[in-house]
């Protein structure tokens, strides 16, 4: 959806659980406080608009499988900074940057991917003001 | 008497070649001055197209079924030639069409699905892109005739074209499918592999034969071809609007009429202040900042690919902080000199209302309907300019489309009212002026829900003032609304991305939280009562 205020609205009323996918802002869902690094196995990659979502599996401490949400900016607006569907199938590797979500689950905002081989890609996501593609 | 006369022999040998020659000379230029040309020479296929068949039914031979008239097959050497659990899942598909078929939630189409549907498109022509506007929720094409390569690494519901020239027909490569789309509402489908060649030969003034050959490994033994005619629409100047997911809200209460804004009917005519005119004239054209291109005519070169400064404008035309809910914008109202909406009272109130939780439903971009006139213009989102012959089409990345023809025709019966309103345009100067009549008074301004309604006038005017920028002013004459006209002023900037595709309702997964909102406060004030 196209809606960025309305999102908003429903993150402040608490409707908002996971994933939604708008144009909300960071600090309605997200938290500043909480920054993350997570290395982890792609599951599922959905390519879609207005955000799109990468899930990833996190082997814990205790060595237990942990299933992670990362929200990032819509497809055409990962597209336009460089990434590639091939890149991003099940099985890869990466390191994700972000934050936690406020509620404290198993969800996060990406601001950047990391490759195994170094290559480091922004996740355009709302914190970096642009989920519909250029400003 | 040939061989006593080798000198006559020659002669006769070289007229009779000669007449030869001229003869085929003659009926191969008889065959191509019955088609059009465009400026370049390539056939052209500019104009109103459909087809008359029942494909969108069913590809294959079939009899009558419910909403399914029977038709003919355009699967050249049929059947289609299914791999056997594919052959499976296409009945499985056809008995759950009601759930199944993509349409049936008004998904985009996809390629070749869009060519044969019950639904006219437009196609205009430019040496480097070959546009197809849709009637069908606003769908467009692009097919890049510029030798561009297709994108990799990401796909389309209606896919990648890039087309060429083999003599006189255009071939067009479609890639980077999504897996979504179906071939008809019989459950033929493909999967993500699917490669499609498209040619459309011009046959003559009023018919493009169409082809489109089918590769799809995954899902087929070998590759097959669908065969058909597109007839020009010889009695249509213009298409309209079929908006599939707005139709279907509307029609099953999912989206509510207003009557403070919609389109009443032919019976409450509006009338619009004689001095409001004064406004429109008092507009002076911006300073040009640099050079600009200009086409064969002299006419500025609009063309290209843009993206609004729009000021955030999308989250409030006047000046606005930041706060938790809305980004700041710089405001864009350039008149009246105070930045300020002129609201009548009553919309002061009602804009108040729309900023309420419970109304952030009613916003048509919140059920990804489009944008309307001017909100099209400042959506953040990329926009592309043709200029073909005899008009300016404007493709939003937001899959909605303006198509501007500059022949000086009238505007539409009062009656016909549009989502995009009716558009008309022409040179002013180096200033692209058109004027927008026939909204329906269904679109907001914006996300805070500044207010639009159905007797309002647009005059936007497109200035290159460089290269690279358009210098943007769009004029609303409301007098359902405000108190006098008023002007909103912003740059639109050259980029060199080529359009992506927002296929906007694919994942709107907020809007039932928005009619659960709306649905609890309407029970509470029910409950109050």
């Amino acid at each position: 959806m196209k809606s960025y205020r309305l999102a908003i609205l429903l993150a402040i009323l608490g409707w908002v659980v996971v994933p939604v996918a708008a144009h909300h802002s960071f600090s309605a869902e997200y938290d500043f406080n909480k920054p993350l690094k997570l290395k982890g196995k792609v599951t599922e990659m959905k390519w879609a608009n207005p955000h799109a979502w990468i899930y990833i599996d996190v082997v814990g401490k205790n060595g237990k499988v942990e299933k992670w949400a990362w929200e990032t900016g819509g497809a055409n607006a990962l597209y336009r900074r460089g990434w590639r569907k091939e890149d991003l199938v099940a099985g890869t590797m990466l390191v994700i940057d972000g934050y936690q979500a406020r509620n404290g689950s198993n969800t996060a905002n990406a601001t950047s991917i990391t490759f195994e081989n170094g290559k480091k890609l922004f996740a355009a996501s709302s914190s970096q003001g642009g989920a519909s593609g250029p400003k | 008497m040939l061989l006593r006369n080798p000198k006559a022999t020659l002669v006769a040998v070289l007229i009779l070649s000669a007449a030869l020659i001229s003869c085929s000379r003659s009926s191969s230029s008889s065959s191509s001055t019955a088609i059009p040309r465009t400026a370049d020479g390539k056939p052209d296929l500019s104009g109103i197209w459909q087809v008359r068949n029942e494909a969108a039914a069913d590809l294959e031979d079939h009899i009558a079924r419910f909403e399914m008239p029977a038709g003919k097959g355009v699967v050249q050497g049929g059947p289609i030639p299914y791999q056997e659990w594919a052959a499976k899942k296409k009945i499985e598909n056809a008995k759950n069409r009601r759930t199944l078929d993509p349409l049936e939630n008004c998904y985009l189409p996809g390629v070749p699905r869009i060519m044969y549907m019950e639904f006219p498109f437009q196609i205009f022509q430019t040496p480097d892109h070959i546009a197809m506007t849709f009637e069908w929720s606003q769908v467009h094409r692009t097919i890049y005739t510029n030798g561009s390569p297709a994108l990799e690494g990401i796909d389309f519901w209606m896919g990648d074209s890039r087309g060429r020239w083999e003599g006189d027909t255009l071939v067009v490569d479609v890639k980077d499918h999504n897996d979504r789309t179906w071939f008809d509402k019989a459950g033929n489908f493909h999967s993500e592999n699917l490669h499609l060649v498209e040619r459309y030969t011009l046959k003559d003034v009023n018919t493009i034969a169409y082809e489109a050959t089918i590769e799809d490994p995954k899902v087929f033994t070998r590759p097959w071809t669908i065969s058909m005619l597109l007839h020009r629409q010889t009695d249509a100047d213009r298409i309209f609007e079929y908006q599939c997911q707005a139709e279907k809200e509307e029609a099953n209460g999912a989206f509510e009429p207003d009557t403070k804004t919609w389109y009443p009917g032919p019976s409450v005519p509006v009338q619009t202040p004689p001095e409001w005119k004064d406004v429109q004239t008092a507009w002076k054209a911006p300073e040009r900042k640099g050079e600009i291109k200009r086409l064969a005519d002299g006419k500025p070169d609009l063309q290209g690919y843009f993206m609004s400064d729009g000021g955030g404008a999308n989250y409030g035309l006047g000046f606005h902080e930041q706060d938790f809910l809305t980004p700041a914008g710089r405001g864009v109202i350039s008149d009246p000199p105070d930045g300020i909406l002129p609201m009548q009272a009553w919309a002061k109130t009602e804009a108040a209302s729309r900023k309420l939780p419970e109304r952030g439903y009613d916003d048509p971009t919140a059920h990804c309907f489009v944008a309307g006139v001017p909100r099209s213009m400042y959506v953040p989102s990329p926009l592309q300019i043709l200029q073909p012959p005899g008009y300016v089409v404007i493709l939003h990345e937001r899959m909605a489309w303006r198509t501007i023809p500059l022949d000086g025709r009238p505007h539409l019966p009062d009656h016909m009212r549009l989502w995009q309103g009716d558009s008309v345009g022409k040179w002013e100067g180096d200033t692209l002026v058109i004027e927008t009549t026939n909204l329906n008074g269904k679109a907001w301004l914006n996300e805070v829900g500044e207010i639009q309604s159905h007797a309002a006038r647009v005059v936007e005017r497109l200035t290159p003032i460089s290269a690279d920028t358009i210098q943007y002013d769009a004029t609303v004459s409301d007098p359902l609304v405000y108190t006098r006209p008023w002007t909103i002023s912003f740059p639109i900037n050259r980029q060199k991305d080529e359009l992506l595709e927002v296929a906007c309702h694919e994942d709107n997964q907020d809007l039932q939280h928005l009619k659960d909102i709306r649905d609890e406060a309407r029970a509470k004030a029910r409950g109050s009562n």
